[in-house]
C-alpha cells in the first residue's frame, strides 16, 4: 500500500504534459513499449504484493512507538525498494493502471496529493506547480496552507521547507491502513471535515479500454490509491521513472563527474609549517590508567603484588641454605611485639563475695584458714586471697582503710622527690667560652727568630746572665768556665776557668758595680768581668779589694758554713775578687736588685740550705732555723724587702725585716724547678719539672691564678723581661716559648697571658733541652742556654 | 682598544719571523681583530699573552725609537735583554745586559707576574725603562788578618781596618799589608779616614776601651802617630763619621752619647785643654744626649747634620747648630747601622730581623717605611750607599754575606757577594771602585766594582 501511495505522490497532474502529448505523439509508442515491457510480467504480483504489504504492515507496526521521521524515512525506503521493482518488474505498474480507472474523476483532488508531493520530489519543477496549485485552491480550501507551500526553489535543498510526514498529503484521514479494506464500500476514506470520500465511478473493461484508445496520455495515467483519483504523470516524472529504470541517477543535473575539488592537498609538503612540539598539555593522561597504575602501586607497596625481582628472589630463598638472626632477630621481634600486639595487664578478677564487707559466713576464714593465710606473710603472692575477709555488721562499721596515711605520704613523697622541672640543655659553642686573646701580631715586638748561636762552651750551659746595660753577657758551663760575650756580635770576650761545674752564673743587678756571682761547685765567686765602664771596673776593684773590719761575732753555725775570703793571686788574674765557700755544692745563686745582698741555695744544706750574704759587709746569714724542705731556689723581691723560697712543693714569703712567714703559696706541683718574679713585684711566675707553669697573683690567692701547660717536658726555667710584658720559659723538649703576661695597673683587672712563639732549634742532648733562659734587659730579645753547649738569642 | 690590540697582535705573531716573543704593532690591521681577541686575552690572563709596552731609558745612548711594542707576558729580563739589544744592534751598541724597571721596580722573573703583583691591568701600554745593569763585582783580594775584622774603610788606594786584636791596618787594594798600629786597649769598632793625600793620611779609630785615636800617618815614612786619645765616653765607642769638610768627628757610644770632637791637628777651640793637649788628650767639642740606648752608627748628612742610629728603636737626626735633634724617625726594631745617601736622600737601615728598611729623611715626623728589602737570612749587622750611584748599597750580614742592592728591587738583591766564612761586620762602599768588607772569620774581601767607576772616577 505505502509502496502505491509514494509512487501516486510522485505521481503529477498530466494537464501540463497535455500540450506536450502531441508533440510526443510519436515518442509514445517507444513509451508504451517500455511500458508494456514493463507491466508485462506484472500478472501474477498479487502474492507479491500480499507479502510487501505484510512486510510492510510489520515494519509500520515496528513504527508506531517511533519517531514520525522515522516513519518517513520508511516510506522513503519503501520508495526505494519500489523504484528497484519497477526496474525487476511491472507489479507496481500494473495495480496503478487498474486504479487509474477508479481515480479519474477525483483527479482534481490528487491534484492536492501530487502537488505536496511535488515538494517532496526534487525532479518538481515550478512551472509544473503552479497551475496545480491554482486548482488546488479551487477545489479544496481545507488544503490551503499545504498548497501554500511555495514552490521549491531548484538551487535550495530539497526538505528545506519541511521533510516530516506530518505534512503529507492526508486529504484522507484514514491513515496508514490497507486501503483494501475499503475495497467493498463505495468510499475510500473520509476528508477532514469526516466525510465519506467517495470512490471514483469505476468504469468496465471496454470503459478503460476506450480510454486506452482514445485518450493519448493514458499510458502516464495513474491512480491514487488514496482518494481513487487518476494522476498524469508529467514529463518530468517520465523521465525520473525511465532513470531510475536504467538505474542511474534519478536527478539529470546531478554531475556525476563534477570537477575535482582539492579541499585537502594531497601534496605531502617537507617542511611543517610549524614545527612546534606539542605542548605538554597537549598531552592529556589517560584518567583510567592512572588508577589502575596507582592501583598497582598500591599492591606493590602493601606488598600483594611481587615484581619478578622479589619473586625471583623469593624462589632463590626457597631453593637456598637458611640462615637465621640468632639474637637480633629475637630481640628485635620481642621489642617490636610490645608495640604491635602489647601483651595487656591482666585482668583483676571482679570483686567476689568475700571482697563485700559483710560475706556470707562461708567466705570468711576458719581458723585453719586464717593459720595458713598468716603462714604466708613472707610470700604473699601464694595466698589464695590476697586479703582476709571481715565481716561487718553494717557499712558503718567499716573502718578506715589502716595503710591510709602511709600510702598519701608515699605518694606526696613521690611528688616532692621527682624532678618537675624541665633540663634545659644550654648550647654554648666552646669557642665562646675561650677567653678572646688578641692577636700576636699586635702584641709586638717579641722575640721570632733565633739570631745568633754563642758557640764555645763543651759541655752544657747551665746559666746565663745579661749585663744590666746590655752590651754583655755570661754564661756558666759544666766544662767548668764561665764565658763573657759580645751580645751584638757573639764574640766570646772571656773565659774564666774556675775548679768545679758551674752551676749558677748572676750578674749583679747595680749598673754601677761590675760583679758577677758565679757559683761553682760549693764555692761561690764574685768575678769582676772587666767589660763597660772603665770607672765602675776600677771603682768595683777597690770595692772588693778591701774587707771590711768584722764588728759581729758570727755565730758558729754560720761560721761552719760558710767562709769569706779574697781570691788568691792565680784568680785575681781571671778577675775573680771575692771567694765565698760553703760547705755544701751551691744550685743557685741570685742577687738582690740594689747589688748588695746575695742569696744562694745548697740544697744538701739540710736547715742550712739558704744562705743571704751581704757584700758590702761581707757577713752572710742564715734566715732559716728549720728547713721546711727541699729548698730548690730562692728570690729576692724587686721593690719590697721580701724573701721568696721555693721547695719542692709551695713556696713561702718571709718578710726579711720582721722575720716571719708572709704568705704561702700552693703549687699542687710535684717538683719546683724555677721561679721569676715580675718586676712589680705583685706576679711569680713558677716553673716545675712536671710540664707546669704557674702564674701566681700574689694579691689574688695562694693558688696559681693560671696553670700553663705549654711544654711537653719538664719546664727548666721561667723569667720575665723587665721592661716588656713578657716572659720567657725553656724546658727540656728544647724550645723556648715566649709569652705574653700583661700585668695592668689596674687591681680589679686581671693578668693577660697570650703565648706568643714557640722557638725550638736547641738540640736534644741526654734528655735535657733548654736549660736555662734569660731575658735581654732592655731588648725584647731573650737567650737560652741548652744542652748543646750553646747560647741562643733570639730576637 | 687594547684588547683588540691584543688580538691584533697574537694574529701577527705568526707572521713575525724575527723574534718569537715580539713582534711591533702595526698602526691598522683590522682584519683579524675580531676573530683573534678573543684568543688573545685568554692567553694573557694564563701569563702566556701579551703586553704592549713603550721601552724607555735615561741612558741617551741607548735609546731606542719610542713605539709600542707588543711582548709576551712570560718574557724575563734575559729575553728583553736580547729582544733590546738586537734592536740596538743598528746604533752599534752590542753585547750590553739591561735592567728593566717596571713602575720603579726591578723586574725579576716573569713580567706577567710582576705586573699580577703589582696590580696592574695587562691591557694598559706599560712604560719599561731599561738601564745599563751594574756589572757584578768581582772579588778581587782576601786581606788576612789575626783577629774579626770589626771595621774597614776605604780611601783612594788605602783600605783602613780595625781589628779585634786592638789593631789598626793599612792595606793598599792590591793586598799589601802596610802597617799595623796598635795602641787600643780593647777591640776597634769604628775607623774613619779624616784625610788623605799623597803624604800624609790621617784617621780616626774608636774602640771598646771608650777612647777614638786620631792618628796622622806619614805614607812615605810609613810612620804613624797617634796625634791625639779623645775621652770621654763611658762605654765603648761604636761608631765614628768624619765631617764632609774634615773638621770634625762624631762618635757613638754605648754610653747613649754622641759627641763631637775636632778633627783638627790642633784642637784649638779648647782654652782649659792646655794640659790635656800636652799629653794629647782631647775632649769633645760637644755632648749631645738623646738616645735611651747605644748608638750604633754615627753618619753626616752635611757639615751640620747628624745622623744617628740607635738600639732604642729610633734614628735620630742632629742639628748641631741648635745642638739638638731636629727629626726622629721611630722604628719598631734596634738599629744596627744606618747609611743616607745625600744622592737621593734616603736612609737605608739594617736591623736584626733580616729586613734592610728605607725611611726619607725629609719626612718630619712619622715612620713610614718606604721599602723593605728582605734577602739576607739572619742579623744585618751593616749597610752603607754607594756615593756615586744612586740607587745602590751594600749590606753586610750574620749570614757570611754581602750583598749589592738596588734600592729599586726590594724583592732580591742584585748580587750576593760571597767570600766571607763567618758573619760580615762591616762594609765599605766609599771608594766607588771596591767594595771591602770585614768579617769575623779575620779577612777583609775586597770585591771591585768594574763599571763604576770608570766614568765616575773620571768626573771625579
Amino acid at each position: 500500500m505505502t509502496k502505491k501511495q509514494t509512487i501516486k505522490r510522485k505521481v503529477k497532474e498530466p494537464e501540463p504534459t497535455n500540450e506536450e502529448s502531441v508533440s510526443e505523439q510519436s515518442d509514445n509508442e517507444e513509451n508504451e513499449d517500455l511500458l508494456q515491457a514493463v507491466k508485462d510480467p506484472g500478472e501474477d504480483t498479487t502474492d507479491d504484493e500480499g507479502i510487501d504489504q505484510e512486510y510492510q504492515s510489520d515494519s509500520s507496526e515496528d513504527l508506531e512507538f517511533e519517531s514520525d521521521e522515522e516513519g518517513n524515512y520508511l516510506g522513503r525506503r519503501g520508495n526505494k525498494a519500489e523504484e528497484g521493482k519497477d526496474a525487476d518488474d511491472d507489479e507496481g505498474e500494473d495495480e496503478d493502471e487498474d486504479e487509474d480507472e477508479e481515480d479519474d474523476e477525483e483527479d482534481d483532488d490528487s491534484d492536492d496529493d501530487s502537488e505536496d508531493s511535488d515538494a517532496n520530489d526534487a525532479s518538481a519543477t515550478p512551472k509544473d506547480d503552479q497551475p496545480s496549485s491554482s486548482k488546488a485552491a479551487d477545489a479544496q480550501t481545507k488544503a490551503e496552507p499545504i498548497i501554500e507551500i511555495i514552490p521549491r526553489d531548484p538551487s535550495k535543498p530539497e526538505y528545506e521547507e519541511s521533510d516530516t510526514s506530518d505534512e503529507e498529503d492526508i486529504r484522507n484521514t484514514v491513515g496508514n491502513i490497507p486501503m483494501h479494506w475499503y475495497d467493498e464500500y463505495k468510499h475510500i476514506g473520509y476528508d477532514w471535515d469526516a466525510k465519506k470520500i467517495v470512490k471514483p465511478p469505476k468504469g468496465d473493461q471496454i470503459d478503460d479500454f476506450l480510454r486506452k484508445i482514445e485518450d493519448p496520455n493514458f499510458w502516464r495515467t495513474v491512480k491514487d490509491p488514496l482518494t481513487g483519483q487518476e494522476v498524469l504523470l508529467t514529463d518530468e516524472d517520465i523521465a525520473l521513472i525511465k532513470r531510475i529504470n536504467s538505474s542511474r541517477i534519478p536527478n539529470p543535473e546531478h554531475n556525476e563527474y563534477a570537477p575535482w575539488i582539492e579541499w585537502f592537498t594531497s601534496e605531502v609538503e617537507k617542511m611543517p609549517i610549524k614545527n612546534v612540539p606539542d605542548h605538554k598539555r597537549s598531552f592529556l593522561p589517560s584518567v583510567s590508567e592512572k588508577k589502575k597504575v596507582s592501583r598497582m602501586v598500591h599492591a606493590l607497596k602493601m606488598g600483594w603484588m611481587k615484581t619478578t625481582e622479589e619473586v625471583e628472589r623469593e624462589k632463590q630463598q626457597k631453593r637456598g641454605p637458611k640462615f637465621y638472626m640468632l639474637w637480633e632477630t629475637d630481640t628485635g621481634r620481642e621489642h617490636m611485639r610490645r608495640i604491635h600486639d602489647p601483651v595487656s595487664a591482666p585482668k583483676r578478677d571482679l570483686p567476689g563475695h568475700a571482697e563485700s564487707y559483710n560475706p556470707p559466713p562461708e567466705y570468711l576464714f576458719d581458723e585453719k584458714e586464717t593459720k595458713e593465710w598468716l603462714k604466708l606473710k613472707d610470700e604473699p603472692h601464694k595466698r589464695k586471697l590476697h586479703f582476709m575477709p571481715q565481716k561487718f555488721k553494717s557499712l558503718r562499721a567499716v573502718p578506715a582503710y589502716s595503710r591510709y596515711l602511709r600510702e598519701r605520704f608515699l605518694r606526696c613523697l613521690d611528688l616532692y622527690l621527682c624532678p618537675r622541672a624541665k633540663r634545659v640543655k644550654l648550647n654554648i659553642d666552646a669557642e665562646y667560652l675561650i677567653p678572646k686573646l688578641p692577636s700576636p701580631r699586635d702584641l709586638q715586638p717579641f722575640p721570632t727568630v733565633e739570631s745568633l748561636v754563642y758557640r764555645g762552651h763543651t759541655d752544657l750551659v747551665r746559666s746565663v746572665s745579661v749585663e744590666p746595660k746590655g752590651e754583655y753577657l755570661v754564661s756558666g758551663s759544666d766544662d767548668k768556665t764561665v764565658k763573657i760575650w759580645e751580645i751584638a756580635t757573639g764574640r766570646c770576650i772571656r773565659t774564666i776557668e774556675t775548679n768545679d761545674v758551674v752551676r749558677c752564673v748572676a750578674w749583679c743587678p747595680n749598673a754601677k758595680l761590675s760583679i758577677i756571682a758565679v757559683a761553682t761547685g760549693s764555692r761561690l765567686l764574685l768575678i769582676n768581668p772587666k767589660v763597660g765602664d772603665k770607672l765602675i771596673i776600677k771603682k768595683t776593684d777597690d770595692l772588693l779589694a778591701e774587707s771590711p773590719s768584722q764588728d759581729i761575732i758570727e755565730n758558729e753555725r754560720i761560721k761552719t758554713a760558710v767562709q769569706w775570703s779574697n781570691a788568691d793571686p792565680d784568680e785575681q788574674e781571671k778577675g775573680v775578687r771575692v771567694v765565698i765557700t760553703h760547705f755544701k755544692p751551691i744550685r743557685q745563686v741570685t742577687w738582690h736588685g740594689r747589688g748588695d745582698y746575695l742569696a744562694t741555695v745548697m740544697p744538701e744544706g739540710a736547715n742550712r740550705s739558704a744562705l743571704i750574704h751581704q757584700l758590702s759587709k761581707r757577713r752572710s746569714q742564715i734566715p732559716f732555723s728549720k728547713s721546711k724542705g727541699l729548698i730548690q731556689c730562692v728570690l729576692f723581691h724587686p721593690v719590697k724587702p721580701c724573701f721568696f723560697v721555693a721547695t719542692q712543693h709551695n713556696i713561702r714569703i718571709y718578710d726579711l725585716v720582721k722575720q716571719e712567714l708572709i704568705k704561702k703559696l700552693l703549687t699542687n706541683s710535684k717538683w719546683i724547678s724555677g721561679m721569676s718574679i715580675h718586676p712589680k713585684g705583685d706576679n711569680l711566675l713558677v716553673s716545675t719539672y712536671d710540664k707546669k707553669m704557674l702564674w701566681f697573683d700574689l694579691d689574688l690567692s695562694t693558688k696559681p691564678y693560671q696553670t700553663m701547660r705549654l711544654h711537653r717536658n719538664a719546664v727548666r726555667s721561667v723569667a720575665f723581661h723587665l721592661r716588656y710584658p713578657l716572659f720567657a720559659s725553656g724546658s727540656d723538649d728544647q724550645a723556648v716559648i715566649v709569652s705574653h703576661g700583661m700585668v695592668y695597673n689596674d687591681l680589679l683587672q686581671n693578668p693577660l697571658i697570650v703565648p706568643l712563639k714557640k722557638l725550638q732549634t736547641h738540640e736534644k742532648r741526654d734528655e735535657f733541652g733548654v736549660l736555662d733562659v734569660n731575658w735581654h734587659p732592655v731588648q725584647p730579645w731573650v737567650f737560652s742556654t741548652g744542652a748543646d753547649c750553646t747560647i741562643r738569642l733570639y730576637t | 682598544m687594547s684588547i683588540l690590540e691584543n688580538g691584533q697582535v697574537s694574529a701577527l705573531r705568526k707572521t713575525s719571523e724575527h723574534f718569537s716573543f715580539c713582534s711591533q704593532v702595526p698602526k691598522a690591521k683590522p682584519k683579524h681583530r675580531i676573530e683573534t681577541h678573543v684568543c688573545g686575552n685568554m692567553e694573557v690572563e694564563n701569563g702566556e699573552g701579551q703586553v704592549q709596552v713603550h721601552l724607555k731609558t735615561k741612558q741617551e745612548h741607548y735609546a731606542v725609537p719610542d713605539v709600542p711594542y707588543a711582548i709576551e707576558g712570560s718574557v724575563s729580563t734575559t729575553e728583553l735583554n736580547i729582544f733590546l739589544n738586537a734592536l740596538l744592534q743598528s746604533k752599534g751598541a752590542e753585547g750590553v745586559d739591561f735592567d728593566f724597571l717596571v713602575f720603579d721596580e726591578y723586574l725579576r722573573g716573569r713580567l706577567c707576574d710582576h705586573l699580577r703583583e703589582k696590580a696592574i691591568s695587562f691591557e694598559d701600554a706599560i712604560d719599561i725603562e731599561y738601564v745599563e745593569r751594574f756589572p757584578a763585582p768581582e772579588p778581587q783580594d782576601c786581606l788576612l788578618h789575626d783577629d774579626w775584622v770589626s771595621a774597614v774603610k776605604a780611601s783612594g788606594k788605602w783600605i783602613l781596618t780595625g781589628c779585634y786584636d786592638n789593631t789598626i791596618n793599612i792595606w793598599t787594594y792590591k793586598g799589601k799589608h802596610k802597617l799595623t798600629i796598635p795602641g787600643h786597649t780593647a777591640p776597634i769598632k769604628a775607623v774613619d779616614w779624616i784625610s788623605l793625600d799623597d803624604e800624609n793620611g790621617r784617621f780616626v779609630s774608636t774602640s771598646q776601651d771608650q777612647t777614638a785615636m786620631m792618628w796622622q800617618w806619614n805614607i812615605a815614612s810609613n810612620a804613624v802617630e797617634c796625634v791625639s786619645v779623645c775621652k770621654g765616653h763611658e762605654r765603648g765607642v761604636d761608631s765614628v763619621c768624619v765631617s764632609p769638610d774634615a773638621q770634625r768627628f762624631a762618635t757613638g757610644s754605648w754610653d747613649t752619647m754622641l759627641k763631637i770632637w775636632s778633627a783638627e791637628l790642633e784642637d784649638a777651640g779648647d782654652s782649659t785643654a792646655k794640659r790635656a793637649k800636652e799629653s794629647g788628650v782631647r775632649t769633645p767639642r760637644m755632648t749631645l744626649q738623646g738616645h735611651r740606648e747605644s748608638i750604633s752608627a754615627v753618619q753626616w748628612m752635611d757639615c751640620n747634620t747628624l745622623l744617628t742610629s740607635s738600639w732604642d728603636h729610633t734614628l735620630k737626626v742632629w742639628d748641631l747648630n741648635l745642638e739638638g735633634i731636629k727629626t726622629e724617625i721611630s722604628t719598631n726594631k734596634s738599629i744596627f747601622d744606618a747609611s743616607y745617601s745625600k744622592l737621593n736622600n734616603l736612609i737605608v737601615t739594617a736591623s736584626a730581623d733580616k729586613n734592610l728598611r728605607l725611611y726619607d729623611a725629609r719626612t718630619n715626623q712619622g715612620s713610614v717605611v718606604r721599602n723593605t728589602y728582605l734577602g739576607h737570612n739572619a742579623w744585618v749587622q751593616t749597610v752603607m750607599w754607594s756615593n756615586t750611584e744612586e740607587f745602590l748599597f751594600v749590606s753586610g750580614a750574620y749570614d757570611n754575606q754581602n750583598k749589592l742592592w738596588d734600592c729599586r728591587s726590594p724583592k732580591a738583591p742584585l748580587y750576593d757577594l760571597l767570600g766571607h766564612g763567618e758573619k760580615v761586620l762591616d762594609i765599605d762602599w766609599s771608594n766607588p771602585k771596591y767594595i771591602v768588607s770585614g768579617g769575623a772569620d779575620n779577612t777583609v774581601r775586597v770585591f771591585k766594582s768594574s763599571k763604576a767607576t770608570v766614568e765616575n772616577m773620571e768626573t771625579k
